[in-house]
């Protein structure tokens, strides 16, 4: 075991661990710890751009941005969030051209911008031209510029490591520890992929910048990687989850293998058609069409299939028509998607519809913090030290349904946010002892699932649950649905105890790897469904069948689920739902019409 | 001896299971394999076969090894679409992405060799030490360099100045390129493609003012000049980039630099 | 139940880490543009000479002892031919510098490899250069005959 002690620790390494990094390490003694290398974490994925409101094109200012971002969310946004996210958001992009993003350009040579769906020009009229984009590459550019930054700054990464822990310096698990009491981070627990060493990182500072969950799904845009590990660990030492039951399922994922075709597509012109070649979004939205937000297409298109109104021989996608555009266009602004249409369905996107159907994209839901990034342990005590940002937050500036370009956006604000905040606590606050033996638990759980004789396998685990959840927890939910979810969730569990695994060595070793990763999707997966469960009404990316409408009077809030023992069964644990309140600052709830 | 596994993956009736409708068939893998942790730890090849389908990769099936027949495979692999640059492998002998290959486009009539990319340390299995690789990329100083106060908005570029270096923008840094390369195979000194093409995307924006620092760095004795146009790097780049022209490009601006 | 293993052989060993001594020069960079340079300048030179000695006037058949000491008694053939020679050892020698650093693993054989390689350039440059000067065309006891008209010894 070896131990290492920085100012400042920042667990993952995509956009919004890499935007903190840049402000922390100019002030502090920080380390970047990565499971992967920098430049393969999922920002590289995104594609359509980041929303500022510039104005280089045409009118626009960040109060429509904002109000576009709460409308989007339906309503369960903290608006005092989504009012810095908007109006931070035009540095955002300035500091990101200026640390040499290759933009599109207009031909004055400004940043080139282009509509993106639920981007609207003074409170709804009509959509605006509002995205920043290089390309279908907007997400890979950002996290390229971000990696180059680094290395420009030298900042100290940790390529590779896996934290499995984070430590505080109280249990919060049990629920004892009283509202009010101070709470600190003393580091983290890691382990080196090449040497399967544990490495103990101890600092005043923790940001989280793990991203998402996605793999809690079958059919999803996300990386293999994506299993909410940030996420669940917090909630494994007692930390909150905020508003978990909202996942988004990005419209246009390639039929049947979910690989992300960007909205940004439909903001250059295509559409949607379904069997009958018709443009069935005009009936669901009948001013911005294609432009509606995701959770609003998402439910059209599944309702469409659901209707019979499928293309393809099993009527279960619809088609996505660019056939319409110019090639030379087509080339110019959405190379990457085409690719990916011809690479991998061998359709020849200008002059065939390419066949298209949501999949799981993002979690509008995560670790609860303030607007600086702190991280919450109930509706008002901050953890000291303890940052996040990024997917793995909830801040909330998505509430129920994030808009397209807003998560580029929120790694860009909240990641400077988290950057800066941590280095300013780690400047003024003393050093917090380590724990006894601080790497016990993650130690014992690698013995374990290492030694233990040929168990249940990791794939046929993971296999059932993301089958359960693409059956039971996707854009269409129902009680009953849920609460087969839950029993699948709970039984796998269970399995998951004697999970063994083939490789039993000490040097890279992946199928350990994805065995611990199992049980964080496992956590995840169950706080999701709960919390679906719970909400009996229908808003956003939450569509309860049973409960088709949105129901203000009793669900404007956002959950927080716990993970405490479990009263009923000694030895076990439960999920808590408590609530919080939602900042309202301008904008009253009103039907979300588009 | 040979399994044959019947496929999990698509058990259930999946949206658009059928798009590009290819009946399943069986493949064999060979892959070559080396695990670090065994005594007499030396490389072997071994055979898997699988069922596969039609839209199936080669990581779909390597994943299915790993998961159902062999956990100790180990490969490197995150996004499975050919972006995150995970997953460069040597297959059938060519610098691919395993994300990127479909297995209906090689000759599944043979078993397809998956090797690790060549001119980089094994570590186990797939799995190379990449680190010799970003170290020559870090030489390189890919970043924008400029002098002066910052402008408050945006530095400009006209639409025709953004175009010059987007080829090189679109590196993903899997080393599929480097790896190819016969004069990197030799002792590794040389820089290799892929750093020269994250210069290339800097000494050909205008917004950048290094180009001189790095044309002189890429002037050392392992630099451009050791590139011999083989053009292996332009083959192997799944991103499309036209790399050995890029090479090309930094060496004409050399030139026109020292006459 | 998994599969065939076959052909046990040794993993390349791991590479000593990158050691890369930076040679700010513009040697290389002269070297690149040498090769073209002199290469285009060689097919002039050499496809001259084949012309001059196998197709102009007589063609083959007019070479002798004679033809050889005629020419290297003018100075123009005199720079031509040592043009010929420099520039062709330069360019093939350097040719084969590169062919040694691309394909010679070791440090070891690169030495040796280069060693030799210099040692021949050196031994055929200083023994052609000695040849084109100190050439006697009209060497004393010969038979009229073989040597050049204009010996009227």
């Amino acid at each position: 075991m070896q131990t290492h002690q920085y100012d400042v620790v920042i667990v993952g390494a995509g956009g919004a661990g890499m935007r903190a990094a840049l402000e922390s390490s100019t002030r502090a003694r920080t380390a970047v710890i990565s499971k992967l290398y920098p430049t393969r974490s999922h920002t590289g994925a995104a594609q359509g751009g980041m929303c500022a409101a510039l104005a280089n094109v045409e009118d626009d200012n960040w109060e429509w941005h904002t109000f576009d971002t709460v409308k989007g969310g339906d309503y369960l946004v903290d608006q005092d969030a989504a009012e810095v996210m908007a109006k931070e958001a035009i540095d955002a992009v300035l500091d990101l051209e200026k640390m040499g993003l290759p933009f599109n350009r207009t031909p004055d040579g400004l940043i080139d911008q282009r509509r993106f769906g639920g981007h609207t020009r003074n409170h709804g009229e009509a959509a605006v031209r509002r995205s920043c984009y290089a390309a279908d590459r907007t997400g890979h550019m950002i996290l390229q510029t971000l990696y180059q930054q680094c290395v420009k700054q030298d900042v100290e990464f940790f390529n590779e490591f896996y934290v499995l822990d984070v430590l505080l310096t109280d249990d919060l698990s049990t629920g004892d520890v009283p509202d009010g009491q101070p709470v600190r981070v003393s580091g983290v627990v890691a382990y080196d992929l090449a040497s399967g060493e544990i490495h103990v990182f101890r600092a005043k500072s923790v940001v989280f910048a793990t991203g998402g969950a996605g793999k809690i799904y079958k059919t999803t845009s996300n990386a293999h990687t994506l299993t909410g590990d940030g996420m669940a660990l917090a909630l494994r030492r007692g930390i909150p989850l905020e508003d978990m039951e909202f996942f988004q399922f990005h419209p246009t994922g390639l039929a049947g293998l979910g690989i992300l075709l960007s909205e940004a597509a439909r903001g250059e012109g295509a559409i949607l058609r379904n069997s009958e070649g018709e443009r069935f979004m005009e009936r669901y939205a009948p001013t911005i069409k294609d432009l509606a937000p995701r959770d609003i297409v998402a439910r059209s298109m599944a309702n469409e299939v659901r209707e019979g109104r499928g293309a393809g021989p099993n009527k279960d996608y619809v088609l996505l028509d660019l056939t319409h555009l110019e090639p030379a266009h087509i080339d110019a602004k959405l190379p990457d998607i085409t690719e990916f249409a011809r690479t991998y369905l061998g359709i020849e996107p200008y002059t065939e519809p390419v066949p298209v159907y949501p999949t799981a994209h993002y979690a509008m839901g995560g670790i609860p913090t303030t607007i600086d990034a702190e991280v919450l342990r109930n509706n008002t005590d901050v953890i000291g030290g303890l940052f996040a940002a990024g997917e793995v937050a909830c801040v909330s500036v998505h509430g129920s349904n994030r808009l397209g370009t807003n998560s580029l956006l929120d790694i860009n604000v909240f990641g400077k946010r988290a950057g800066i905040s941590a280095a300013a606590y780690a400047a003024t606050a003393d050093w917090v002892d380590l724990p006894q033996e601080p790497a016990a638990a993650v130690v014992g759980e690698i013995e374990r699932m290492r030694d233990a004789a040929a168990g249940e396998r990791v794939s046929d685990l993971r296999r059932a649950l993301q089958e359960s959840m693409d059956a039971n927890a996707q854009v269409f939910r129902t009680a009953e649905s849920l609460t087969a979810a839950l029993t699948d969730i709970r039984t796998l569990q269970k399995r998951y105890r004697s999970v063994g695994v083939q490789d039993k060595g000490k040097q890279f070793n992946t199928d350990l790897l994805e065995a611990l990763e199992l049980g964080f999707l496992l956590d995840l997966a169950e706080v999701v469904v709960v919390g679906a469960l719970a909400r009996e009404e229908s808003r956003g990316g939450h569509f309860r069948e049973d409960f088709p409408d949105r129901d203000d009077a009793a669900f404007m809030k956002h959950t927080m689920a716990y993970r405490r023992p479990s009263a009923a069964e000694p030895g076990e644990t439960e999920i808590r739902l408590d609530h919080k309140p939602v900042t309202v600052t301008r904008y009253q709830p009103m039907e979300r019409k588009y | 001896m040979t399994t044959v596994l019947e496929t999990t993956g698509h058990a259930t009736p999946e949206p658009a299971a059928e798009v590009g409708a290819i009946p399943s068939f069986d493949v064999t893998l060979r892959i070559r394999r080396f695990l670090p942790d065994t005594p007499e730890a030396e490389a072997y090849w071994e055979e898997f076969t699988v069922t596969a389908h039609g839209t199936d990769r080669v990581l779909d099936a390597m994943h299915k090894v790993k998961w159902e027949v062999d956990g100790s495979l180990t490969f490197r692999r995150s996004c499975a679409h050919g972006i995150c640059g995970s997953d460069a492998m040597r297959i059938n002998g060519r610098n691919r992405l395993a994300c990127k290959t479909l297995l209906k486009d090689l000759d599944i009539k043979k078993p397809i060799t998956i090797e690790p990319i060549k001119g980089l340390p094994v570590i186990k299995d797939l799995v190379v030490d990449m680190e010799p690789f970003f170290a020559s990329y870090r030489e390189i100083m890919p970043f924008l360099i400029t002098n002066g106060n910052e402008p408050t908005r945006e530095r400009r570029q006209s639409a025709e100045q953004r175009e010059r270096y987007d080829d090189t923008t679109k590196c993903i840094l899997c080393a599929a390129c480097t790896s190819s390369c016969p004069v990197f195979w030799t002792d590794g000194q040389y820089f290799g493609p892929a750093a020269i093409v994250n210069a290339h995307r800097f000494i050909f924006d205008s917004r950048d003012e290094g180009a001189a620092q790095r044309l002189e760095i890429l002037n050392d004795r392992e630099g451009v000049w050791r590139c011999r146009t083989v053009f292996n790097c332009t083959e192997a780049c799944p991103r499309g980039i036209e790399v050995t022209k890029a090479i090309q490009e930094v060496k004409r601006a050399m030139i026109t630099r020292a006459f | 139940m998994t599969a065939t293993t076959e052909a046990r052989s040794p993993i390349p060993a791991p590479r000593s880490p990158r050691n890369r001594r930076t040679t700010r020069t513009n040697y290389e960079l002269y070297g690149w543009v040498f090769m073209r340079a002199s290469g285009v300048l060689l097919l002039v030179l050499i496809f001259g000479h084949l012309f001059m000695n196998l197709i102009d006037g007589d063609g083959i058949s007019a070479i002798d002892f004679g033809f050889v000491a005629g020419k290297w008694a003018s100075p123009l053939w005199q720079v031509w031919d040592l043009l010929m020679l420099w520039l062709a050892m330069i360019h093939g020698t350097n040719g084969v510098r590169t062919i040694i650093n691309d394909y010679a693993e070791r440090t070891g054989t690169r030495v040796v490899l280069k060693s030799a390689l210099y040692l021949a350039f050196t031994v055929t440059v200083v023994l052609g250069t000695l040849v084109i000067f100190t050439f006697d065309p009209c060497p004393p006891g010969s038979p009229a005959d073989l040597l050049p008209s204009f010996c009227t010894a």
